[in-house]
């Protein structure tokens, strides 16, 4: 039933077992430093207050951008977490989360995913900015149908005190 | 320094914690595509799935680490992906396909937890996948 022996079976699952666990190691390893650093020197917020444009053009108000930086760099689950944070306190309108949703599920985790191809084998370029351009097309394209347009758009209070003290939270974590 | 020194030492730490963890998921999904390759049902999979992977200028064997993306995740698609030789064009094509539609059940979890319509979000990516890796295996073959 089998092309190859057993043995040479084996040696490839222990070769390339061995080639996984250092690629690993090429990811992760810089990645979670890349993560704790932009934790710990609160660049996603200071990124997101400079996107208000950008967010425009994607009909976003300036409440979703945080959010959508954290998943659009770190990935989903970190992306996830700062929009439930953010709910609690500031919660987004509905237009806000559809687009949001669009963008953040097509592209997301851009370090993580740019290691992770990038070390086995793909074009750093086009997987990052391929990406990140697609999502930026299409949700710029959503944001301009009527069903999106339609939406109900109403802006929460931005930078209330309540925002301020789940954003510290967040940093405590 | 010290706040910058000490984010790099939990970065690390954290780095390789995650690493043991995602290899204890890596290492079977290698070791059971390795034996598929090697097995009769290899054949068979080719055969089905080598007109559907052919609109994206892949061979039959890209559906395996697709298969394992979307019910493992990046790294489920990564593991299986080096059971196979495939160049850097077909590399970035099926990232960019399996980029897009990944670990669906994860992620639809996720979705449906912080108020997305789940099912609705994984149609949307899977048809979003296939015109990224139309349009990305048609350009591949071009640049790369």
């Amino acid at each position: 039933m089998m092309d190859a022996t057993l043995n040479d079976i084996l040696m490839e699952i222990l070769h390339g077992s061995l080639g996984t666990i250092l690629n690993l190691a090429k990811v992760l390893i810089p990645l979670m430093i890349i993560i704790q650093l932009l934790m710990v020197y609160d660049v996603m917020e200071k990124i997101a207050n400079r996107l208000e444009g950008i967010g425009k053009l994607m009909g976003m108000s300036k409440n979703a951008m945080l959010p959508l930086v954290v998943g659009f760099v770190m990935g989903v689950s970190y992306g996830a977490g700062t929009l439930l944070e953010l709910n609690k306190t500031n919660p987004l309108s509905k237009r806000d989360m559809a687009l949001l949703g669009t963008f953040m599920f097509l592209c997301h985790g851009i370090i993580e995913t740019g290691l992770l191809f990038g070390v086995n084998g793909a074009s750093v370029v086009t997987i990052t900015l391929g990406r990140a351009l697609i999502a930026l097309a299409v949700t710029m394209v959503f944001a301009r149908t009527p069903i999106i347009k339609n939406m109900d758009n109403v802006t929460p209070i931005t930078n209330s005190p309540e925002k301020e003290e789940a954003l510290k939270r967040l940093k405590a974590d | 320094m010290k706040k910058f020194l000490k984010a790099v030492k939990d970065g690390a730490v954290k780095g390789v914690r995650t690493g043991i963890f995602l290899l204890k998921i890596m290492i079977p999904i290698y070791v059971v595509v390795v034996f598929i390759k090697h097995s009769f049902l290899m054949e068979f999979l080719e055969k089905l799935f080598t007109p559907i992977m052919g609109i994206f200028k892949l061979q039959g064997d890209a559906a395996v680490p697709f298969i394992a993306g979307v019910f493992t995740d990046e790294y489920g698609a990564v593991a299986a992906m080096k059971g196979f030789d495939f160049t850097m064009a077909q590399i970035t094509t099926l990232a960019m396909i399996v980029l897009t539609f990944h670990s669906i059940p994860v992620e639809s979890a996720i979705a449906a937890k912080i108020g997305f319509p789940a099912l609705k979000f994984a149609l949307f990516r899977l048809i979003s996948a296939v015109l990224i890796g139309i349009l990305i295996g048609f350009l591949g073959g071009m640049f790369l």
